[in-house]
């Protein structure tokens, strides 16, 4: 689905944090994993920054691990504040997407 | 950075020299990329430009992996390269000459304004 980037914006954020959240991970898997989702324009670079903002506040744990390739990568997990954040994503996702569907079925 | 440094610079340098040995290294779209990455980057700089290196050294990491990953520069900076370094910046918390005019300007404004109801 094309043109979906800018309302993927402020859910993109929450969404990577769900993919750390189950199992430990780094950037270019994250956005394979996105990809294959159905999330096709999102690009490394994107899912770079937010693993930056991730890291600046605090929500993720990261560790350098030498690759088979090339220089070492960056790992991430979930430490307790990213858990935290990620239910309060989810909790406010619940709140958007419900309403959104309500207002689609006339408001009732 | 110890003082000696700070005062003559040489860890800018030595940075930037270490930049440029990593950057010879990548393919030449790559190159193309990385020099539109400091070109975006450097109003972001401060006075120095000392604040930008670990921001340019992050931005020069993933371009790095990504040529390991065998990925073209376009799947992973996209078309909107500046928007990117605008994320970047932001994400390390750097502050434009853009901020610092603005604050000046309201700075100077409000003194004016008191001067005025004084």
């Amino acid at each position: 689905m094309d043109d979906l980037t800018e309302m993927l914006k402020g859910t993109l954020e929450g969404c990577v944090l769900e993919i750390i959240g189950s199992e430990e991970t780094y950037g270019y898997a994250i956005t394979r994993q996105l990809n294959e989702l159905g999330f096709a324009d999102v690009i490394e670079g994107t899912v770079y920054t937010i693993l930056l903002r991730l890291e600046r506040n605090g929500l993720v744990q990261v560790t350098k691990r030498p690759s088979g390739v090339g220089p070492p990568r960056k790992f991430y997990a979930l430490n307790d504040a990213g858990r935290e954040e990620l239910a309060k994503f989810w909790a406010k996702w619940r709140y958007l997407s419900s309403r959104i569907n309500r207002l689609k079925e006339g408001g009732r | 950075m110890n003082f000696w440094e700070k005062v003559t610079g040489s860890d800018l340098t030595r940075d930037w020299k270490a930049f440029g040995a990593r950057v010879e290294a990548l393919p030449d779209d790559y190159r193309e990329a990385w020099d539109q990455i400091v070109a975006h980057l450097f109003p972001y700089g401060d006075f120095t430009g000392r604040n930008l290196t670990p921001i340019l050294d992050s931005a020069l990491g993933l371009l790095e992996v990504s040529v390991a990953d065998g990925q073209s520069v376009h799947e992973v900076l996209g078309d909107d390269i500046q928007g990117f370094c605008t994320a970047l910046a932001g994400g390390a918390g750097a502050r434009t000459h853009r901020d610092r005019w603005r604050e000046q300007l309201n700075r100077n404004v409000a003194r004016k304004l008191s001067r005025l109801g004084g």
